[in-house]
């Protein structure tokens, strides 16, 4: 993933193609695994967009030197992340 | 307000998940989060321990009735069934509603044969939730397509071009599937089409691709076969995939993503996301693009017709003297042992899968599997690296 792409992507955890329309298991869409890294890229940077414009926020912005406030993605946790 | 109106939020420990007007779901983390103007509250405070949250997708089971006795029906559905009937349904939509999920598929039987088809896609959005159902396109009329507008996308069952289908379900309603497809592109609601994997049709899949994307379909759901209903017996063993068409699949769907690049979405269900545990080996990716395995008990919950709560659509969870409400789902998404069984095991599942590196995603692989030919939750006996590791 190129650095634009990872900056802009920062705190995208999980995007899930749907809503798909079966009605025994979960399904997810895997084209993005099988195909070159650009299309992945062009997914997050997508769903990026729909993210934007962010809003002023009364929040301070983490220091480049703090450590992520992240909990690892959905999947990974029992306790969910 | 930072965020549309049309996005549906909802917080979780790490962050948020958020429903795009696409339907695609998004998880951020925190600080994603506050930059969009969304706060966790009371589940970001992390000096208290917190409840599973609810699923992201629950899939309702409206009707035990279908006139087409397909051989492997995994809900064994007959002819004489019944429909839940809409009150009883609305009462599990509100469940749905409380428990902050983002989609309902429903399925039955066959749901094109539930009299309020359309009142039930209403009631859906009316209570936030995406609605979308499943069709082996028996029994379409006019006005049964017309309800079907209401959805935000229908998944017709087409298990393959040239003889494929019969070869799987023992009848062709093949024709039938393709005049569903045909007319539901024709009104304009967005169709996939849902195509179970067997040893069987494995070789016509990409003939079946093609042939799905030539009827408009946009997407191509594949499945994994599973023992449940009539096709939990010793039929089975020879209707699974065998361990050579196993090992191919990756480069498969590969060969699908490459022909199909932009013209027909590829998807798989959650099954089969360990028969591809060596041809995806890479944990992040999978997670970043929201390929899970085994999500039974965590995204993913089903109804049964009798308002029984499963872990997912293909296990029977134990008759309760008790019946609980309809609408208490999300009381019992947290307590039910039909749940909470497959959490469990996840947490510390035994070797092979304790050790392998995609085990995050995976879980284990498919608990239907494991219980009918091993008779309880156990490493997907259908894993290549499941199989490799009991062949040494």
């Amino acid at each position: 993933m190129s650095p634009e792409v990872a900056a802009d992507a920062r705190g995208i955890l999980v995007v899930r193609a749907g809503p798909g329309a079966n009605c025994s298991s979960i399904g997810s869409a895997v084209e993005m695994l099988f195909l070159s890294a650009t299309v992945g890229a062009a997914v997050l940077l997508a769903v990026s967009a729909a993210l934007k414009p962010e809003p002023p926020s009364t929040d301070a912005p983490p220091s480049p030197n703090s450590p992520p406030e992240s909990h690892g993605p959905p999947g990974d946790r029992q306790d969910p992340p | 307000m930072a965020l549309p109106a049309t996005v549906k939020t909802r917080p979780e420990p790490f962050g948020f998940w958020l429903r795009l007007p696409d339907h695609t779901l998004v998880a951020v983390d925190r600080p994603r989060a506050r930059a969009l103007g969304l706060d966790g509250g009371p589940l970001w405070d992390d000096t208290v321990a917190h409840p599973p949250t609810g699923p992201l997708e629950v899939h309702v089971a409206i009707t035990s009735r279908c006139p087409v006795g397909c051989e492997g029906c995994y809900q064994d559905a007959t002819v004489d069934g019944r429909d839940v009937p809409l009150g009883a349904l609305c009462e599990t939509l509100d469940g749905l509603r409380d428990l902050g999920v983002f989609t309902v598929a429903f399925g039955g039987g066959e749901p094109l044969l539930h009299p309020d088809l359309a009142p039930l896609a209403r009631e859906a959005l009316a209570r936030g939730l995406t609605p979308v159902v499943t069709t082996s396109g028996v029994g379409l009329t006019p006005e049964r397509l017309e309800a079907l507008r209401g959805y935000a996308q229908v998944n017709v069952s087409h298990d393959g071009v040239s003889g494929g289908y019969l070869a799987v379900r023992g009848v062709d309603g093949a024709h039938l599937a393709d005049r569903a497809v045909r007319a539901l592109v024709a009104q304009g609601t967005p169709v996939g089409v849902n195509h179970v994997l067997t040893r069987q049709n494995f070789a016509g899949l990409a003939e079946t691709a093609a042939h799905a994307r030539a009827l408009g379909a946009r997407e191509l759901q594949l499945l994994r076969y599973k023992p449940a209903g009539r096709a939990a017996t010793e039929a089975y063993l020879s209707r699974r995939l065998d361990p050579s068409q196993v090992d191919a699949l990756g480069g498969t769907l590969q060969a699908l993503a490459e022909a199909h690049q932009g013209a027909l979405s590829l998807r798989v269900d959650c099954a089969l996301v360990p028969l591809l545990s060596e041809a995806l080996t890479d944990p992040e990716a999978l997670r970043r693009f929201g390929v899970f395995g085994c999500e039974a008990g965590a995204h993913l919950g089903a109804v049964r017709r009798d308002g029984a709560l499963a872990g997912c659509s293909f296990v029977t969870p134990p008759v309760s003297p008790v019946k609980p409400p309809r609408r208490a789902l999300a009381v019992l998404w947290d307590t039910s042992p039909a749940v909470e069984g497959f959490r469990r095991w996840v947490t510390a599942p035994p070797e092979p899968c304790a050790s392998c590196p995609v085990r995050g995603v995976c879980r284990g692989g498919c608990k239907v599997v494991s219980e009918h030919l091993v008779g309880c939750f156990a490493p997907d006996p259908e894993c290549p690296r499941v199989r490799a590791a009991s062949a040494r």
